[in-house]
């Protein structure tokens, strides 16, 4: 259905970027958070109300849109800028704009006191202009535009407080590796144009592709995913971008612009299942970034670090999803985990603002009972949801992931190697549920750890510090999110029965992976049971070593058992050391050398500067014929006409 | 007898001394008096021309007009060079209390 009001989804928010960034600094406060505000809040209503009608059109064509205008159009290259509100970018568009709104709610309370909150209005605005661009695009090109902008965002959000030398060094990782991912993402958008000559979505689902061609182009597509959604070997930019204010990892590093990737992903799923090969290094990837990701949250005493590396860790899962065939279950989960994680950092953010801006949890304890009950509470639904030790939210979605890994059959028919006799890859599902389901325990393990450290037990921060609750502005959001974490379930109840569940819901907007129908290896409850086993398991893990009381003992207790692993997993297992000195080192060193040798050398020494003296000595050669005396210059030409008249007349 | 290579002779011999003296000399009223010097040599020569025509077919007898014509055109022009020259010379004068021309350099980069 065409309509013509869509394009005010993405434009309000850009309209507030403008009205804050430009104006921000003169506009009365209160009138800055209004508009910020309202240009969120007001696309959320448009959007309730688009998706009230996508809702009730059935089919594959359950979709509002529009064609904005022609970007350009080159030879037979026509970019438009058409936004399409379906089944799936329609709920995400929800999300966006719903989680958005109570983030910069929460921002009024957090961001008061700061004064560069106009500046901070300005970039949030923009960003979710650009999410929604991202979301809502209904060809690669636009797509793209929204990718960077987001990542613009970040950068900027990351680096807000740019006078700390280690906050804006943090933005230029975050910008930098995404850039690495970005360059991936392109160059499979010139795949993808050069052999079928479009680049919407449309009329790609039908162009036909080579098998190569599809590979080629969904691996470097899922390169970018790789860089934006924070996955191996990329994910190292994520926990270093938590230098931003805590609401920022909230929206742009949890719930919205790192699952870009996966949204890329399932959006382009039509790509995606005719390259198996792509699809199984996808939940490979994510599997191994989901363990790594839990492994080193278990280390973590940074409140905020631990939730970047769970973000990095569910993120994982995310793509398992979407990598195994199953992209209702993938991007289910980046809904649910939308909200949960949504509530974890804004909870974490309050308690960084309870405490003044303390951060180690080590100097943390006991705020449940020191007045931050509803904070606790709310942190305590939403592990609850992450870890699924009760079946609420994440309990499902994970769950239904891990589910339909171990089932799946799209990758039976590949083969390790092209050789046709070489060992089939049937193993890899199960493979995937396994670690999966140990990635589930750590989950559960380092979650609770965090809970437990943070809000029981006895306070261990200096004594001058007062805790304090939030303002209403920042529970209130608290509440909604712990709420959503919640009902959300509703969305991700395994029965296929039911009319209104995600996987129902999103019918005929996924592609269909190839191999067939999915096994049953395991019965549903058996799953369950077994989902259910390890996430308790975590938690008494958890509770033996963090009960209550024994405050930092755990992390001593680790310490003197496997000093050197909680070593190595408190730096991170030296990742960002590895990649220092094999990438950054390096570079910095080519650089020096380039910019000594063909900079300062030859550009500036010779090309630049030479010239100058060039002419400079050519100059100061001629300048003693012009010494400014008349006679000298009479007798100058004087001697010339003898030699013209010696030459004429008497040789001639 | 007293031919036309005799006035030639004499122009050359003025113009080159005119010449020299404009070159040489440092007082600039000097030099103006030498560049009198150089163009009375020239219309010298005009008028010897004039008198002693190189083709056969003069117009009249007295030779060819336009040799007198030139010289009046050069010694107005001459008159008026010399009053603005001399003007020259007395601002000068004014304002660097000097008429040597060597110390008249501000031509020079």
């Amino acid at each position: 259905m065409e309509v013509s009001w869509l394009y005010l989804i993405p434009l309000l928010p850009l309209a507030g970027a403008a009205v804050n960034g430009l104006l921000g600094r003169w506009l009365p406060k209160a009138w800055l958070y209004a508009v910020a505000l309202l240009v969120v809040l007001l696309p959320f209503c448009i959007g309730v109300f688009a998706w009230w009608q996508v809702a009730h059109i059935e089919g594959e064509t359950a979709q509002v849109r529009q064609l904005v205008y022609t970007w350009f159009s080159v030879g037979s290259l026509r970019v438009d800028l058409g936004l399409t509100f379906d089944r799936l970018s329609g709920t995400l568009v929800l999300v966006v704009t719903g989680v958005g709104f109570l983030i910069h709610l929460y921002s009024v309370g957090y961001m008061d006191e700061d004064p560069g909150y106009w500046r901070y209005f300005a970039y949030l605005n923009l960003f979710v202009s650009m999410m929604l661009l991202l979301v809502l695009s209904d060809n690669l090109v636009a797509m793209f535009v929204g990718w960077e902008g987001v990542g613009l965002c970040s950068y900027l959000l990351i680096g807000f407080w740019y006078d700390d030398d280690a906050k804006a060094y943090a933005g230029r990782k975050a910008f930098i590796v995404n850039r690495i991912g970005d360059f991936g993402f392109l160059i499979g958008i010139f795949v993808l144009y050069l052999y079928t000559g479009q680049v919407s979505f449309q009329a790609l689902k039908v162009a036909p592709l080579s098998l190569g061609v599809a590979s080629a182009a969904a691996a470097l597509l899922f390169v970018g995913a790789t860089g934006k959604s924070a996955q191996l070997p990329l994910y190292v930019w994520l926990p270093d971008a938590m230098a931003g204010p805590t609401p920022v990892s909230a929206l742009i590093h949890a719930a919205t612009m790192v699952t870009a990737g996966v949204y890329m992903v399932a959006r382009l799923s039509f790509l995606y299942v005719q390259a198996p090969g792509v699809m199984a290094v996808v939940a490979v990837i994510g599997v191994l970034t989901a363990l790594i990701g839990a492994v080193i949250g278990t280390s973590q005493t940074d409140i905020k670090r631990v939730l970047a590396y769970s973000t990095v860790s569910q993120l994982g899962y995310m793509f398992v999803g979407v990598g195994v065939g199953a992209f209702a279950a993938g991007t289910a989960h980046l809904i649910t985990h939308a909200f949960f994680k949504a509530c974890l950092f804004l909870g974490s953010g309050a308690v960084i603002h309870g405490l003044k801006g303390e951060q180690d949890m080590a100097r943390m304890g006991g705020l449940r009972r020191l007045g931050l009950k509803h904070t606790a509470a709310t942190f305590f639904i939403a592990t609850v949801a992450i870890t699924g030790v009760l079946p609420i939210s994440g309990f499902f979605s994970k769950d239904e992931i891990l589910a339909q890994a171990l089932n799946t059959r799209a990758f039976d028919f590949l083969t390790l190697l092209p050789d046709p006799g070489s060992p089939r890859l049937a193993f890899l599902g199960p493979a995937i549920y396994a670690i999966g389901t140990v990635t589930a325990l750590i989950t559960s393990f380092y979650m609770w750890r965090c809970y437990l450290l943070t809000f029981e037990g006895e306070y261990r921060g200096p004594p001058e510090v007062h805790p304090h609750e939030a303002p209403w502005v920042m529970t209130l959001p608290l509440w909604v999110l712990a709420a959503l974490s919640v009902v959300g379930a509703l969305i991700v109840l395994p029965s296929r029965q039911l009319p209104f569940t995600w996987e129902h819901f999103t019918e005929g907007v996924f592609a269909r992976p190839r191999g067939g129908a999915p096994l049953e290896r395991l019965p549903e409850l058996v799953a369950f049971g077994i989902a259910l086993v390890v996430a308790w398991a975590g938690f008494a893990a958890a509770w033996s070593l963090y009960a209550p009381g024994r405050g930092l003992q755990g992390d001593e207790r680790i310490a003197r058992a496997t000093p050197r692993l909680r070593r190595a997993l408190a730096s991170a297992l030296y990742v960002d050391a590895l990649y220092d000195r094999i990438l950054v080192k390096p570079l910095w060193a080519t650089a020096r050398g380039l910019w000594r040798a063909a900079d300062a050398m030859i550009i500036d020494g010779l090309l630049v500067n030479g010239s100058a003296q060039l002419v400079a000595a050519v100059g100061s050669a001629l300048r003693r014929f012009q010494n400014g005396d008349v006679q000298r210059y009479a007798a100058v030409t004087a001697v010339g006409v003898l030699i013209l008249v010696y030459v004429f007349l008497v040789r001639g | 007898m007293v031919g036309p290579l005799h006035y030639l002779f004499l122009g050359a011999v003025l113009f080159a001394l005119g010449g020299v003296g404009v070159v040489v000399r440092r007082n600039a009223l000097i030099v103006l008096m030498s560049i009198e010097l150089m163009l009375n040599a020239v219309n010298l020569t005009f008028l010897t021309f004039s008198r002693f025509p190189l083709v056969k077919s003069a117009p009249t007898q007295a030779g060819f007009l336009s040799g007198h014509t030139a010289v009046f055109f050069v010694i107005a022009v001459a008159a008026a060079e010399a009053a603005v020259g001399l003007a020259i010379v007395i601002a000068v004068f004014r304002s660097r209390s000097s008429v040597n021309v060597d110390e008249f350099d501000t031509l020079k980069f």
